[in-house]
């Protein structure tokens, strides 16, 4: 195909994804070099029969001006991603000199808001991952194995989880891990412990979230593995029955070889969602206990009185370089292989 | 099946019946239960008593007369306006559909056909572009978007979830474009056509499964899509996934807590009938990618 | 010890029959060759005999041992598939290492006898490459390493030289033959191409539409053919089959007159004859009548005729001319004919 032809076809969609992709991310990096302005006092002072009193007020209409002048906020350098809710290196260094062990330094870079959100989003970007990658292969194993009447069926209601809208999803079981929900409840009973409430530790905040996370992501898994399982070559597997493979045997060297470059597609994919995890926070009321990336941008823009953009940008600009260094062995290896190719 | 070989131990067999069956309830109980709750009133839903009340009903059979009660979607839909938000989605994910395809189709097609480097890089590109986490984005949105004066409006929203969608759209579409010979095409600009009408009338025709499975995949997503919505949306222009959000907010007060019940079943449904329907495509587009990439 | 008996086999599929009541004892050591056009019922066979499909009835005996509820894996057999079936993942050694290793043969025996194989197959310089590095004839090769790396009682070989091109077929073919007559192993191999049948078989089964057509050695098949699908199928060219009507020892048809045939039996019949058998005369032959097409061999030509809505075809010298139109004579003599009964197909008794 010509350049010309070939630009003639593409330009609309280049012109959407140049316009509200590549520019955001431009605008975002220049957005996290600014923060907001200090607010404009003045000082009003009325004086009455008893004397004068100073009044202390926001000069809105200053600070209007102001605005439309700098829209983005005054001029911050890097000083957004270093202070205290980003990379905080002299909350860092600090923690570092006056920390007595090593579990002290780690609780107290925990309580930092990016790296509490960073620890998460990285525990359940790889905890998550493979964890549906193993139970959709046993699910495509099996549904494959039961009679085809069942598997339309079995298919239908796997799918549900995983197109249902993740803020949905997560609020569904929510009210069921609810204490008086039925999960909450059923616990409750199975230990015998009225005052259990998944809600109530961090640390079963995290199992749930993660359950929710696989609970949600495990159906893409089972039906990648399950299309793939149809075209296992068929010689291959007679070949192996008959050279005395049991059926372990069979999985293990004839249908997982031939699945492998699904697991790695599918952890390509899982990888890209689950580092961008977002809508089960909110959906679980999770803040307290977890925070992610995405939750802290979000949060940061929704902020009571004003959205704090320099502070979101540069979190975004941190996430940005997170998604970048997890594909890059991905890049490089497509690289290697268009090279070969061509 | 018909082979000694491919016959299993009655134990096996169990097992895998077990497993299944334990993957069934734990994949679809959540809704049903949900959408049979939805019909409750709170002190049934979230019963302090006995889980069974969820069931049987006993505090909305006292209320209202009958175990079940519409008071959950009555309040959302009416009360809350729920019905603003259905129809926002609509629009929404109609056009975001629509234009999705129409630019991915073009630019898939211009990137299965071309043999050129530059296809190479502008994929990878829209691979990085597919990771990016989307609430990064709509936080470069924010503040031109405010200055322009274009925040809170739907064709915004239309505009940004086409764009981000495209990356995703024009991988698949391209995946699927690669399966058609291009000796198609060729035959077609042998016999006459030019470039675009060889597009239009030899490979258009072929690819109506390819369209339509994209077709779904961005509906899923315009549909499914909390962080832009949410964000870009005025109060009065929100589609239904913010919008229940929203009454999780206003839910601590008694009852409001099933309008978000019944506002979640409400968003659940026309997703069940679109599974029912198109099955067969969603699951050859979710492994359209596999197979090529 | 390594005698395979099929005894009355059957195979369906609901109504459909794949193999219908197919009967036969293998000897021990013998090369059998199941032939057929696709769909004949060959590969189902051999499938039933791999234990790869059921048999809906009959009983498979290998040598002492009612095999039909047996797992593939313990019918001691191995196999090479029309697409190989190797490992993509494994490299050749492990590829044909692999039956020893999920057999739990013990771990000291394994490399000698997988080098013994690797060496009989000459694959020893390609030990070390996975299945996708390879050409199509080594893959082949390492399919056949992994079927005799350990004494199987039966080998069984479905259509193994079929995805290999025109030259390379040749060879492997002779590769084939060579290691059975070393290895002295039962063998049953099934194709559709009869000069690989007719080259490698001890005997032949003919099969058609799932029935055993014609059993015998590839002479007995070519000289002697059961029916008339057997006389169509074998022989390249295959055998010229004329229908017309026998009265008197005389046999009539457009174009073709043969004498001097059997007099004890007055019906319509085909009458059959090979290219090769019959020569080209200037004038005074059975046949007399304008030929439809003249073929360049080579080191012969081909002269056609239509006759009786059937395509005769006489091998000429390769000087031979002659236009398209002329009226050519051959001789058919009785004796190199043929006499099946044109309603059954039957040779005549």
């Amino acid at each position: 195909m010509k350049h010309k032809t070939f630009m003639a076809f593409i330009w609309p969609s280049l012109l959407a994804m140049t316009l509200f992709i590549a520019l955001p991310i431009l605008s975002v990096g220049y957005q996290s070099l600014f923060v907001e302005h200090e607010q404009i006092l003045k000082t009003a002072e009325t004086c009455g029969p008893f004397g004068c009193n100073s009044q202390v007020s926001i000069d809105a209409e200053a600070m209007a001006k102001q605005r439309a002048e700098q829209p983005a906020g005054r001029y911050n350098g890097l000083g957004t991603y270093t202070n205290a809710s980003h990379l905080a290196f002299g909350e860092i260094s600090e923690i570092v000199a006056t920390s007595k062990d090593f579990n002290e330094i780690r609780n107290r870079i925990m309580n930092l808001p990016f790296y509490k959100a960073l620890v998460f989003t990285l525990a359940y970007t790889f905890i998550v991952t493979p964890l549906v990658i193993v139970t959709g292969f046993f699910i495509a194993i099996v549904v494959d194995s039961i009679p085809k009447l069942f598997k339309g069926p079995v298919i239908f209601f796997s799918l549900l989880p995983m197109l249902v809208t993740p803020l949905v999803g997560s609020l569904v079981l929510f009210w069921m891990i609810d204490s008086r929900g039925i999960i909450g409840a059923a616990l409750q009973a199975l230990f015998d412990d009225p005052g259990l409430s998944l809600k109530a530790s961090p640390t079963l905040t995290w199992i749930t979230l993660f359950t929710y996370g696989v609970w949600h992501n495990a159906p893409f898994a089972f039906v990648v593995f399950y299309a793939g399982l149809q075209t296992v070559p068929k010689d291959t597997m007679e070949s192996a029955m008959v050279d005395g493979a049991s059926r372990w045997e069979r999985i293990r060297f004839v249908t997982i070889p031939y699945l492998m470059p699904l697991a790695t597609f599918i952890a390509l994919m899982q990888l890209m969602d689950n580092f961008r995890v977002f809508e089960p926070i909110i959906g679980f009321s999770a803040a307290a206990s977890a925070t992610t990336l995405s939750y802290l941008i979000y949060n940061d823009l929704r902020a009571a009185e004003s959205p704090l953009f320099g502070s979101a940008a540069a979190t975004s600009m941190l996430t940005i370089l997170g998604v970048v260094i997890l594909l890059l062995p991905v890049l490089r290896r497509n690289w290697r292989e268009f090279n070969r190719k061509s | 099946m018909s082979s000694p070989a491919l016959r299993k131990p009655p134990s096996l067999v169990a097992l895998s019946t077990a497993f299944v069956l334990f993957w069934l309830i734990v994949a679809a109980f959540p809704f049903l239960w949900t959408m049979w709750g939805s019909f409750k009133v709170e002190g049934d839903f979230f019963s302090r008593a006995d889980w069974m009340n969820a069931l049987t009903g006993p505090v909305t059979l006292k209320q209202h007369g009958s175990p079940f009660t519409l008071d959950g979607y009555e309040g959302a839909w009416i009360e809350q306006e729920f019905w603003k938000a259905v129809i926002n989605t609509g629009i929404v994910t109609f056009f975001v559909v629509t234009i999705s395809l129409t630019l991915g189709t073009l630019g898939g097609y211009a990137l299965a056909r071309s043999g050129y480097k530059y296809t190479f890089w502008l994929l990878m590109a829209a691979l990085v572009f597919r990771a990016m986490p989307h609430v990064t984005l709509v936080s470069g949105y924010l503040l031109p978007f405010f200055q322009m004066n274009i925040w809170g409006y739907l064709p915004t929203t239309i505009i940004v979830l086409v764009a981000i969608n495209q990356p995703f759209t024009l991988w698949m579409l391209h995946s699927f474009f690669l399966s058609i010979p291009k000796d198609l095409d060729e035959a077609a600009m042998v016999d006459g056509c030019t470039r675009f009408q060889a597009f239009r009338l030899a490979i258009i025709p072929v690819m109506w499964p390819g369209v339509i499975t994209t077709g779904l995949f961005s509906f899923l997503l315009a549909y499914n899509d909390f962080t832009v919505t949410s964000m870009l949306l005025s109060q009065d222009n929100l589609t239904m996934i913010p919008k229940l959000n929203g009454f999780l907010g206003s839910t601590q007060e008694d009852g409001k807590v099933m309008y978000a019940v019944a506002a979640v079943v409400s968003a659940i449904v026309p997703l069940f009938v679109l599974i029912l329907f198109f099955q067969r495509q969603i699951v050859s587009g979710l492994t359209a990618g596999a197979v090529k990439g | 010890m390594a005698r395979l008996q099929l005894k009355n086999v059957h195979k369906r599929w609901g109504a459909y029959v794949g193999v219908d009541d197919f009967d036969l004892d293998i000897a021990d050591q013998e090369f059998l060759v199941l032939l057929g056009p696709s769909g004949c019922g060959k590969s189902t066979t051999m499938r039933m005999i791999a234990g790869l499909e059921d048999v809906t009835e009959g009983e498979i005996w290998l040598g002492d041992r009612m095999v039909n509820k047996l797992e593939p894996k313990d019918r001691d057999i191995s196999m090479v598939f029309q697409s190989y079936g190797l490992y993509p993942n494994l490299t050749v050694y492990e590829n044909i290492r692999f039956p020893l290793r999920v057999r739990k043969v013990p771990k000291e025996q394994h490399h000698e006898m997988v080098m013994r194989a690797i060496e009989m197959v000459e694959l020893k310089d390609f030990m070390d490459r996975r299945p996708a590095e390879l050409s199509g004839g080594q893959r082949q090769r390492v399919a056949l390493g992994r079927a005799i790396v350990r004494k199987p009682t039966v080998f069984l070989m479905d259509e193994p030289l079929s995805n290999l091109d025109a030259k390379l077929r040749v060879s492997t073919r002779a590769q084939i033959k060579n290691l059975q007559s070393k290895l002295k192993t039962t063998t049953v191999y099934v194709t559709h191409d009869q000069i690989e049948a007719m080259t490698l078989a001890d005997r032949v089964v003919v099969m058609n539409k799932g029935r055993i057509q014609q059993v015998g050695t590839p002479t007995e098949i070519y000289d002697n053919p059961a029916n008339t699908f057997v006389a169509s199928f074998i022989g390249s060219p295959a055998m010229n089959l004329v229908e017309g009507r026998l009265a008197d020892g005389v046999f009539t048809s457009e174009g073709i007159r043969v004498e001097g045939l059997r007099r004890d039996v007055t019906a319509d019949v085909t009458l059959g004859f090979r290219a090769e058998d019959s020569v080209i005369a200037a004038t005074g032959g059975q046949i007399a009548a304008p030929i439809y097409s003249i073929e360049l061999l080579g080191e012969a030509s081909m002269i056609s005729w239509r006759l009786g809505g059937s395509l005769i075809s006489v091998r000429a010298p390769k000087d031979f001319r002659a236009e398209i139109g002329e009226t050519i004579c051959a001789s058919v003599p009785a004796e190199i004919c043929h006499l099946f009964d044109t309603a059954s197909g039957q040779r005549l008794a």
